[in-house]
Parts: C-alpha cells; sequence; structure tokens
C-alpha cells in the first residue's frame, strides 16, 4: 500500500476540502483507534483511510492541478502556512473545484461539530485489558459512633 | 551748532506706536473635560477595533485547527503503520540475534499485560544508526 508523498503545505491547503470529502473512513478509523487503543486492530480501517486520501488527491490532480499548485506555492511562503495569507489563490482553487467536481468548502466549524459514527465492528469489552477487580470491602457491622474526646491525631497535621 | 547732514538711524516720523506691557495670556483651546472625552473616546475607538480584531483572529485560529483536524486520521494511520513496521523489523532482528541464547522467548512482552503499550522512540530506533535518533527526537519543533 503506498504511501502519501506529498509535503505539508499540501495536506494544509488541501485539508478543507479532504475533510469533507473523506469524512466517512477517516470518522471509523478515528473511532476504532479511540476505542480498542490499539493500532494493531485498526490497520483495515487505516488502509481504507489511506485510499480514500489518495483517490482525493487522484482526482485532485486530475481537474484542478494547476490552481491547486499556486495555492500550495503560496501556503508554503509563509512559515507556518498561514491560511490568511493565500486567500485569492484559495478563492480560485475553491471555484475551480467547485465547477469541476462540485465539492464544497466546508463553512468555519463544521469540521470540528461532534458525529456519530455508525460501524459494524462490535465494542470491545475491556479495551485495557484490566485484571478482575477485587471484592469491595465487607459491611461494617454495629453503630458507628464519633471518636470519644475527639480526634487522637490532633496535634499531628501530615 | 549745525545741523548734522550724517546719516543717522532716528525712530520714524510720528514716534513708534504704542508697546503693550500689560500681561496677554490668552484662554484658549479645549477645556479639560472635553479633552479627557477625546482621549476616552479614543480609546474607546481602539478597544472596540482590537476586539473587533481578536474575534477574526479567533475564526482565523480556528480555521486552522480545522485543518489540523482534518488531516489527524491520515496523519496516525501512517504513523501507526510506521510504528509497527519497524516493530516488526526489530522482532526479526532479535530472533536472528538472539538464535543461541538459552531460554530467551523472541518478541516477549516485557510487561505483565496483554494491552497495547505505546513503543518508546529508544525502543523503535534501537537498531539503527545513532544518527537517526536525534532526528526523530528533535527534528520538528515548534519553539526552540
Amino acid at each position: 500500500m503506498s504511501s502519501i508523498s506529498v509535503s505539508s503545505a499540501v495536506l494544509k491547503g488541501a485539508a478543507h476540502h479532504y475533510g469533507s470529502q473523506c469524512d466517512k473512513a477517516n470518522k471509523e478509523f478515528m473511532l476504532c483507534r479511540w476505542e480498542e487503543k490499539d493500532p494493531r486492530k485498526c490497520l483495515n480501517e487505516g488502509k481504507k483511510v489511506n485510499e480514500c486520501a489518495l483517490n482525493f488527491f487522484r482526482q485532485i490532480k486530475g481537474s484542478c492541478a494547476e490552481s491547486f499548485t499556486e495555492y500550495w506555492t503560496c501556503l508554503d511562503y509563509s512559515n507556518l502556512a498561514e491560511l490568511r495569507q493565500c486567500r485569492q489563490q484559495q478563492q480560485a482553487f475553491d471555484s475551480c473545484v467547485q465547477d469541476k467536481l462540485g465539492w464544497e468548502r466546508p463553512n468555519l466549524g463544521e469540521l470540528s461539530k461532534v458525529t456519530k459514527v455508525d460501524t459494524s465492528r462490535p465494542l470491545p469489552e475491556n479495551a485495557y485489558h484490566s485484571r478482575p477487580r477485587p471484592e469491595p470491602n465487607p459491611v461494617i457491622e454495629g453503630q458507628l459512633q464519633p471518636a470519644k474526646h475527639g480526634s487522637r491525631l490532633f496535634f499531628w497535621s501530615w | 551748532m549745525a545741523a548734522s547732514k550724517v546719516k543717522q538711524d532716528m525712530p520714524p516720523p510720528g514716534g513708534y506706536g504704542p508697546v503693550d506691557y500689560k500681561r496677554n495670556l490668552p484662554k484658549r483651546g479645549l477645556s479639560g473635560y472635553s479633552m479627557l472625552a477625546i482621549g476616552v473616546g479614543v480609546m474607546c475607538f481602539g478597544y472596540w477595533r482590537l476586539f473587533k480584531w481578536n474575534r477574526e483572529r479567533r475564526r482565523l485560529q480556528i480555521e486552522e485547527l480545522e485543518a489540523r483536524i482534518a488531516l489527524l486520521p491520515l496523519l496516525q494511520a501512517e504513523q501507526d503503520r510506521r510504528q509497527l513496521r519497524m516493530l516488526r523489523e526489530n522482532l526479526e532482528e532479535e530472533a536472528v540475534v538472539m538464535k543461541d541464547v538459552p531460554g530467551w522467548k523472541v518478541g516477549e512482552n516485557v510487561f505483565h499485560t496483554d494491552r497495547w503499550v505505546a513503543p518508546l522512540t529508544e525502543e523503535l530506533f534501537n537498531l539503527r544508526p545513532r544518527e537517526e535518533l536525534p532526528h526523530k527526537r528533535f527534528g520538528f519543533l515548534w519553539y526552540v
């Protein structure tokens, strides 16, 4: 399975569209990872994530390559790849993608919403593999009174 | 005494005009209250601009964080695969190296539990050339 070999500016430039297109595979993988707490059990979902990402970048390369190249070159210019410096190129890329592929850029706050994921994988019980818990203490019989003459540890504070 | 014909610097005919010698401290300019009002007004305007820009900065920050949120599954999946591949290579090296040691179970878990323990960087890069470890540990720094 081939890995995505692109630089950080490319990823950041395409991030918003990637988040809205490859949403399903991403959310399933993250759910699996968080529930099982074991990367070995989530390799299939990870493979689907990779395939989705490869597909995504292939589609961009197929239709909107030039405007995307301009966009991420502009992002690459600054140290932190600030999105606000490259609004023009972002506009061009957005309109190109919307015309050719029908993708809409998600509005502010849509990617950080909490979603419910529907999976066929069952919930693991005891994901932490914890040992059986010890028995609780037996119930104390008899009436409990406060100590006569107050606490014996009055003068010691530690 | 004859009238001198020498050119001298004399006062103008009719004498000089009146000289004002009395105090002249005119009351002019804005009053104190209005200056205070203008100062407070300028400050309020500055605060309003600042709050607006802070809200805009918050929106920009949310946008950048959302870009990170969108990319996290990809990065996490790739890192998982990379870690598991490194652990696999280490396991095979270990089987080769400790072949003749009696009583050594290859790939034995050093903990008494079954769950996944995140491998340390030193553990992963144990059998690689020494220069790779600082690259992994210090290669990406947000600050210096």
